[in-house]
C-alpha cells in the first residue's frame, strides 16, 4: 500500500514497479469526443471540454457538478482555472473562474454564480473532509450557475489553448492564426496583495488588456504553458534578472517550441527556439517541482513524431565564460548596464533527454507529476505510459528484462518506462492526461494521493489509480 | 439479396443521413445552429447495429464459404470494401469510390482519384482477431492535376467518410500519392492533424461541400 515518492532516483532502474488500475469513470459519459480535463488547482473539481461545452465533474463524487453551455458556437478545445489569488483559505472558492478557448476564435471568461455556488462548495468541502452524507448524492441540475462574463476576441482562427500565469496576472491564448496573445488581468491590479476577506466579497472586475501579440511561429500554435512559480525560477540558475520571471512556452505545427519573456520594458520577446521535433509539437509542460530546489524548471515537449523531449536551460555561469561578459561582482550584466549594452536576450536551452519510445502514433498529452516527478503520456494509439527518471543520465539506451511478470523495461536518456496500459480507452484515441489529487471515497489519503485522469474520443473521462512499489 | 435486405435495420436505399458511422453518439442529441449537418457528419454508429452483424446472408450469399477472412469476424473489412468495387448497398461497404468529385459530376472512383491499389490495411484482415486491435488504413489519393486546389477538400471527404463508416479501432491516414501533388507535404500534414480536421468540420462552407460529395455514397 505504501506509495513511495520517487524524489530520490533509485540506483537500479528495475527497483521500482508500478501498477495502474482503472477506477470507475466519471459519470455521465459524454458520448462525444472530449478534448481535455483540467483539474482545479485546489478544489476537488475537474473541467472537461467537449463539443460547445465544458462539464465540471466533482472529484469527490466522480459525477457531474455543473455545466458551462451557451457561450461558444464551436467546440471548446481547452480550459484553464484562475489560480488562487493572494493569501487564501476556503475563501478562495469565491474566486471560482474558468477560461475557455474555442474553435469559434474566442476565449470565454466564466464566473460561478455567487449564491448557489457557496451552497455547492460547502458541500464539496464537506465531502472533501470526509463527512460523507446522503444529501450530497442529491445532485441537482446546475446548468445555470455558470455565467459567461467576458469574451476575449482578437484571434482570427480557432483558439487552441489557454493558460494562466502562476500569479493569475497574465493569460496566454494561442490559435491557428499562428499567434500567441498575452492578456493582462487589469481588473485585479494587485492579485498578490493581502485583501481583507470582506473585500473579497466584491466581484472582480472583468477587465483584460492585450499586452502582446506574438507572431513568430510559422504554423498553428497548438499549446501554451507558463512556467510554474517554483524556487528555481528565481534561483541562481535562472537567467540574469534583466526581465520578468514569467516565462511562457508555446508549441506549434511548425515543429518548434518557443519561449517568451517580458524584456523589462513591457515588451514580450522570444528568448529561445527549441528545435528537434520532426512533426507538429502537440504540447509542452513544465517541471512542477525540480528535484534540486534551486534548479531551473525543465520543459517537456511532445508531438506527432511520437517523441517526448526534455529541455534544460544552460546554466548562466557557462554563458558568462564563453561570452566573456565584462565586469566583476556577482551580477555582471545586471543593473546599471544600459539597454543597448546588454547582451542578447536569448537563452540557451538544450534537449537533455529523449524518453524511451512507447507510442505508435501522435502523442497528444503528457503530464508531469509535481508530487513524484513521474511522467504519464497518451496518444492516438490508445496507450497510457508511465515513466520515471533514473540515475542513468548518460543518455544511452538500455533494455533489460525484469523478473516476474513485469513487461520489459526500457530506459533511455535517464528515463525508464515503468508500465503501460494498452487500449486504455478501448479502441479510441486518448486526447489528454493529467495528474490530480484523489478526493473520492475509495482513497485512503484524500487530498494527498495522486491519480491520473485520461480523456478520450469516446467521451469517457477516466481516473486511474497509480501504485508505485 | 432483395429478401435479406428487407430484414436489415438499414433500408436498401440509404439516405444521406443514414450513412454508416463510427461515432459513439448513441442517445445523444446535438443542439445548436452549427450542428445542422451533424446528422451527416456524425451519424449514429452502425457496427453495433444489425446490418452487418446479424445478417450473415449478406456475406454467405456473395462470398466463398471457405473464405475465413470474410466470415471469421464481425467486421471483415478489406481494401476492396473500402474502395467499394463490388457495389452492395446492404453491407455498407461502399465507402470511397462513390464519393463525388467536388467539381465534376463524376465519382472519385471514375476519375481514379481513389484507386484500389492505393488502399492499404495493416495488419491484414487475417491477423485481426480482437476488435480492439488497432488497424491502419492508408489511402493514397491521386489528384487529377498536380496543383489541384481541391486536394485538401477531397482528402477531407475521404477521411470523413472513413471515420464515419469504420469502427473506432481504425486509424486513418489519407495522403496525396508521392509526387502527385505540388504541396504533398502540406496537404498530408493537414489531413493528418486531428485538431484541424475537427475544426474544418465545424466550418459550414466546408461541411456543405463535403455533404454534397458524400450524397452519392448511397
Amino acid at each position: 500500500m505504501a506509495t513511495e515518492t520517487t524524489n530520490t532516483a533509485p540506483a537500479a532502474p528495475s527497483a521500482t514497479t508500478a501498477e495502474i488500475t482503472p477506477l470507475p469513470a466519471f459519470s455521465p459519459d459524454l458520448y462525444q469526443r472530449a478534448w481535455a480535463s483540467i483539474p482545479h488547482p485546489s478544489l476537488p473539481l475537474i473541467a472537461t471540454c467537449h463539443a460547445h461545452s465544458v462539464t465540471v465533474f466533482s472529484l469527490s463524487t466522480l459525477s457531474k457538478h455543473s455545466v458551462l453551455t451557451g457561450g461558444h458556437t464551436r467546440s471548446v478545445r481547452s480550459a484553464a482555472w484562475q489560480p488562487p489569488r493572494g493569501k487564501v483559505s476556503g475563501k478562495e472558492a469565491k474566486r471560482l473562474r474558468l477560461v475557455t478557448g474555442s474553435f469559434d476564435t474566442t476565449a470565454g471568461v466564466w464566473t460561478w454564480d455567487q449564491g448557489r455556488r457557496e451552497e455547492r462548495l460547502e458541500r464539496e468541502i464537506r465531502l472533501q473532509s470526509g463527512e460523507d452524507n446522503k444529501e450530497a448524492e442529491e445532485e441537482e441540475e446546475a446548468e445555470d450557475e455558470w455565467e459567461l462574463t467576458l469574451v476575449l476576441e482578437g484571434h482570427e482562427n480557432e483558439v487552441k489553448s489557454v493558460n494562466y500565469s502562476p500569479s493569475g496576472q497574465y493569460l496566454a491564448t494561442c490559435s491557428r492564426d499562428k499567434s500567441v496573445w498575452i492578456w493582462e488581468d487589469v481588473g485585479n491590479p494587485n492579485p498578490s496583495s493581502e485583501e481583507e476577506e470582506e473585500e473579497e466579497e466584491e466581484e472582480d472586475e472583468d477587465e483584460w488588456e492585450t499586452v502582446a501579440v506574438l507572431q513568430e511561429h510559422d504554423g498553428d500554435v497548438k499549446a501554451v504553458a507558463w512556467c510554474p512559480d517554483v524556487p528555481g525560477r528565481k534561483g541562481k540558475y535562472a537567467p540574469p534578472r534583466r526581465y520578468g520571471d514569467d516565462v511562457l512556452a508555446s508549441a506549434s505545427y511548425d515543429n518548434t517550441v518557443r519561449l517568451w519573456r517580458e524584456d523589462g520594458d513591457g515588451e514580450w520577446v522570444c528568448v529561445a527556439v527549441l528545435e528537434g521535433h520532426e512533426g507538429t509539437v502537440w504540447g509542452v509542460a513544465w517541471e512542477g517541482r525540480p528535484k534540486e530546489n534551486d534548479k531551473y524548471p525543465r520543459l517537456l515537449s511532445w508531438g506527432a513524431d511520437e517523441v517526448i523531449r526534455v529541455w534544460s536551460l544552460k546554466e548562466p555561469e557557462e554563458e558568462e565564460h564563453r561570452e566573456g561578459a565584462a565586469g566583476g561582482g556577482n551580477n555582471p550584466w545586471g543593473f546599471g548596464v544600459p539597454n543597448t549594452m546588454r547582451r542578447s536576450l536569448k537563452e540557451e536551452w538544450e534537449c537533455t533527454a529523449v524518453l524511451p519510445k512507447v507510442h505508435k502514433g501522435d502523442i497528444y498529452s503528457v503530464a508531469w507529476s509535481t508530487e513524484t516527478g513521474l511522467l504519464a503520456s497518451v496518444g492516438s494509439d490508445g496507450v497510457l505510459a508511465l515513466y520515471q527518471e533514473t540515475a542513468n543520465t548518460t543518455g544511452k539506451t538500455e533494455e533489460n528484462e525484469t523478473n516476474g511478470d513485469a513487461p520489459m523495461i526500457t530506459s533511455a536518456g535517464g528515463w525508464e518506462v515503468l508500465t503501460t496500459v494498452k487500449g486504455a480507452h478501448g479502441p479510441y484515441e486518448i486526447n489528454h492526461i493529467t495528474w490530480c489529487k484523489r478526493y473520492d471515497a475509495g482513497s485512503e489519503r484524500k487530498g494527498e494521493e495522486e491519480m491520473l485522469v485520461t480523456t478520450g474520443d469516446d467521451g469517457v473521462v477516466r481516473p486511474w489509480q497509480v501504485r508505485i512499489q | 439479396m432483395a429478401k435479406s435486405d428487407l430484414d436489415n435495420a438499414n433500408p436498401t436505399v440509404l439516405s444521406v443521413s443514414q450513412l454508416p458511422s463510427r461515432n459513439l453518439a448513441k442517445g445523444h442529441v446535438r443542439k445548436g445552429p452549427d450542428s445542422k449537418y451533424d446528422h451527416i457528419l456524425f451519424p449514429k454508429q452502425w457496427w453495433a447495429g444489425s446490418s452487418l452483424n446479424t445478417d450473415p446472408s449478406v456475406w454467405t450469399s456473395d462470398e466463398d464459404e471457405d473464405d475465413d477472412l470474410t466470415l471469421a469476424t464481425e467486421e471483415p473489412i478489406d481494401e476492396q470494401e473500402i474502395y467499394g468495387e463490388n457495389y452492395d448497398p446492404s453491407s455498407c461497404t461502399y465507402l470511397l469510390s462513390t464519393i463525388s468529385d467536388p467539381e465534376h459530376p463524376v465519382t472519385l472512383g471514375q476519375i481514379a482519384v481513389v484507386r484500389l491499389d492505393d488502399i492499404h490495411l495493416s495488419p491484414s484482415p487475417a491477423e485481426r482477431l480482437d476488435p480492439n486491435t488497432l488497424t491502419n488504413v492508408e489511402v493514397d489519393l491521386t489528384p487529377t492535376v498536380n496543383h489541384c486546389s481541391l486536394a485538401t477538400v477531397i482528402g477531407l471527404a475521404v477521411r470523413v467518410r472513413l471515420e464515419n463508416a469504420l469502427p473506432p479501432n481504425y486509424r486513418i491516414v489519407v495522403r496525396m500519392k508521392d509526387g502527385s501533388h505540388a504541396q504533398d507535404d502540406q496537404v498530408n500534414k493537414q489531413l493528418g492533424d486531428k485538431e484541424r480536421v475537427a475544426a474544418a468540420l465545424e466550418n459550414d462552407t466546408l461541411k456543405g461541400i463535403i455533404e454534397k460529395m458524400l450524397e452519392t455514397c448511397v
